[in-house]
């Protein structure tokens, strides 16, 4: 049984009389434990499939299968707790909120979950500390550099321990030494406690760390390959 | 961190905003808090000096003698009087004769009203008597004494001392006339007082017109206005069973100042919900902002999980707390001038030289204000609730927003 199940599955977006389809009859499975990179040039529909796969954003048509439920008949009650609960997500542009501390971003989705203050400082700091931020938790985002907001954003979508994390050009903001250390970070945390990661990019560096290729054009997936990944 | 904290930070994200949102809220609801107890004050010490000079708290006519002043509708006191006081805590009573006439000096004569009085009860509590000095006082051994009103001396262009006759119908209907001698003068500030009042004894006045014993108007003077209802529970069976006599409240003895004050109250009250509007769209437009600048970070709350609802909450929390600290602040500042114009006042000597009055009523030259505390409570409140009502829109749209496109928002 698959973790992530897309059958025959489009996405259609319209401006004015336009229509564009930013997926196009997808068809894809990911497994448990799965490390895996959507690459494509811009455009070709990156964004849009994770969002879809992160249940943030719905299908114009064909069936997602999450956790052996279709996506489609969670309300958006059960989808919001459906990914407090099993997904992460590290964005781009690293979307931390501005007015918690480096310590309250991370665990603001234990704070979600009613997870208690004590166990939440705990559990956050552990993660801050493996991620090399110790000292830095009581930082507001801006006080932070590019590479340390990104790790912020990691830790975050760590904090829970979800099955899946979905990362949309995590590397992208970031110079090669810290993209490279972030990816070592993501393999480790695959490795050893086999969190999925299904994450985009279009640089061959990060695109030749991932197990298997997931290549999209124009919103079609024209090739799917496992190589031996360099990490 | 919890959701609180969450939302006092969010509060604060746009410091200034949010600092002339809550001081403009704030000093809304210390000048509605201001203008309210002030009003209160003036009115409690209008009606303090109205029931004082005129009618008292309570009053008691004949039947009929409210609506055409018949002289004839005259009530013995004597037992009366008696009774009030033993039953109900009356500071003082005021038994009155009214009799319309005319005043000639050797120069010029006036039409007058005039009032027959128990001059040291009176003295006690009449505001129109206040100015009076103690040997101007009418006098029990020497009936002839008459207090008259200032412009009314200068009309009959006489002086204390000199003599006027005054001359009334008696019970029958003929008309007696009678020898006075001016001993005060009337200085009530108010025109109507002082250009047509003459004072008399009780006595003199029933002598007069050969009503020994009979008055016209009884007013009940009570220490405090708050103890009228209490008083009335008390007081009014008397009247049941006499048919002859009836009990009315200032309000209605004295419907002018009624009129007048139920009039500012209004007035002000128009004024009040005009300020509370201004804040209103204060309160709304700062939260409107403050929600369409996080859409983005809305959206990345949910897409980390947070439920539609929690976001309403903490949207709707936020104003909740910018109500509450403003309803604080501004309350702290209400109480603050409140309690200077308790102690102090408003001298208005400098502002209104002549004429003090109002309603038909002079009133204290020193504008004071009263607490009522239970009113500034409400407007605290009001505040919170409508902080609260206010978010509930941008709250909605918060919470409807969906997490791709509020994360696309910029
Ligand atoms: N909200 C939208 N409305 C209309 N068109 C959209 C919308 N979002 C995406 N698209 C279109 O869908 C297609 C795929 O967009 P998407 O953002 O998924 O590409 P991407 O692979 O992530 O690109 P990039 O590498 O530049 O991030 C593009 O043609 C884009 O213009
Ligand atoms: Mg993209």
């Amino acid at each position: 049984m698959p973790l992530i199940e897309l059958n025959q599955v489009s996405k259609i977006y319209t401006s004015g009389n336009q229509q564009i389809a930013a997926i196009d009859h997808v068809d894809l499975q990911i497994d448990a434990g799965e490390f895996c990179v959507l690459a494509g040039p811009s455009g070709s529909g990156k964004t849009t499939l994770l969002n879809l796969i992160g249940c943030l954003d719905e299908a114009s048509s064909g069936t997602i299968i999450l956790d052996n439920l279709e996506v489609s008949r969670r309300t958006v009650r059960q989808l919001a707790d459906f990914r407090l609960h099993n997904i992460g997500f590290i964005f781009q542009s690293y979307n931390l909120i501005p007015v918690l501390t480096a310590e309250e971003n991370a665990s603001f989705p234990l704070l979600l979950q009613k997870v208690a203050k004590p166990e939440r400082i705990q559990r956050v700091g552990e993660l801050l500390h493996a991620l090399g931020l110790q000292g830095l938790e009581k930082r507001r985002p801006r006080d932070l550099s590019g590479g340390q907001q990104q790790r912020v954003a990691v830790a975050r979508a760590m904090a829970t321990n979800p099955a899946v994390i979905l990362a949309d050009e995590p590397t992208a903001n970031l110079d090669s030494k810290n993209s490279s250390d972030l990816l070592q970070m993501m393999r480790t945390l695959n490795r050893n406690k086999g969190t999925t990661f299904v994450f985009s990019s279009h640089d061959p560096m990060v695109i030749a760390m991932a197990d298997r290729v997931i290549q999209l054009h124009d919103g079609r997936l024209v090739s799917d390959s496992h190589q031996d990944s360099v990490a | 961190m919890d959701y609180l904290s969450l939302a006092w930070k969010n509060l604060w994200r746009n410091r200034r905003r949010t600092l002339i949102t809550l001081l403009a809220i704030s000093l809304a609801l210390m000048l509605t808090q201001t203008l309210h107890n002030l009003a209160m004050g003036s009115y409690t010490q209008m009606i303090e000096n109205g029931v004082r000079s005129g009618s008292g708290h309570f009053t008691v006519y004949h039947h009929g003698y409210r609506q055409d002043h018949d002289e004839k509708l005259a009530f013995s006191s004597g037992s009366l009087i008696a009774t009030l006081t033993d039953t109900a805590p009356i500071e003082c009573v005021l038994p009155r004769i009214h009799l319309g006439g005319l005043a000639q000096s050797s120069h010029d004569s006036r039409a007058v009203a005039i009032m027959g009085i128990d001059m040291a009860a009176e003295a006690a509590v009449n505001p129109v008597l206040k100015n009076l000095p103690a040997e101007q006082w009418l006098r029990k051994e020497q009936p002839r004494d008459a207090l008259l009103g200032r412009r009314l001396l200068d009309e009959l262009k006489i002086h204390i001392g000199q003599k006027l006759v005054l001359t009334v119908q008696n019970r029958n209907g003929d008309l007696v006339s009678e020898l006075l001698r001016v001993r005060g003068i009337i200085d009530s500030r108010i025109k109507q007082i002082d250009s047509s009042l003459v004072m008399i004894g009780l006595n003199k006045a029933a002598m007069i017109t050969e009503r020994q014993g009979q008055i016209h108007e009884l007013a009940l003077v009570l220490n405090n206005t708050e103890a009228m209802p209490q008083l009335l529970n008390t007081i009014s069976p008397l009247f049941n069973d006499n048919s002859e006599l009836e009990l009315v409240p200032w309000q209605v003895a004295m419907p002018n100042l009624a009129d007048a004050i139920r009039l500012d109250y209004a007035s002000q009250n128009v004024m009040l919900l005009i300020i509370m509007l201004i804040i209103t769209i204060g309160i709304v437009n700062t939260l409107l902002m403050s929600v369409m600048e996080r859409i983005h970070e809305f959206g990345i709350m949910l897409a980390t999980g947070m439920s539609p609802f929690k976001l309403w909450q903490l949207v709707v929390c936020e104003a909740a707390m910018l109500g509450t600290t403003a309803a604080l602040f501004g309350s702290v500042l209400g109480s603050l001038t409140t309690w200077y114009l308790v102690e102090v006042g408003i001298d208005l000597r400098d502002f209104i030289s002549e004429n003090m009055e109002f309603g038909g009523v002079v009133f204290d030259p020193i504008l004071r204000a009263t607490w009522s505390s239970a009113w500034m409570l409400e407007s605290a409140l009001y505040i919170v609730l409508l902080s609260i009502v206010a978010a509930l829109y941008p709250a909605f749209k918060a919470a409807r927003l969906a997490p791709v496109d509020a994360m696309r928002h910029n």
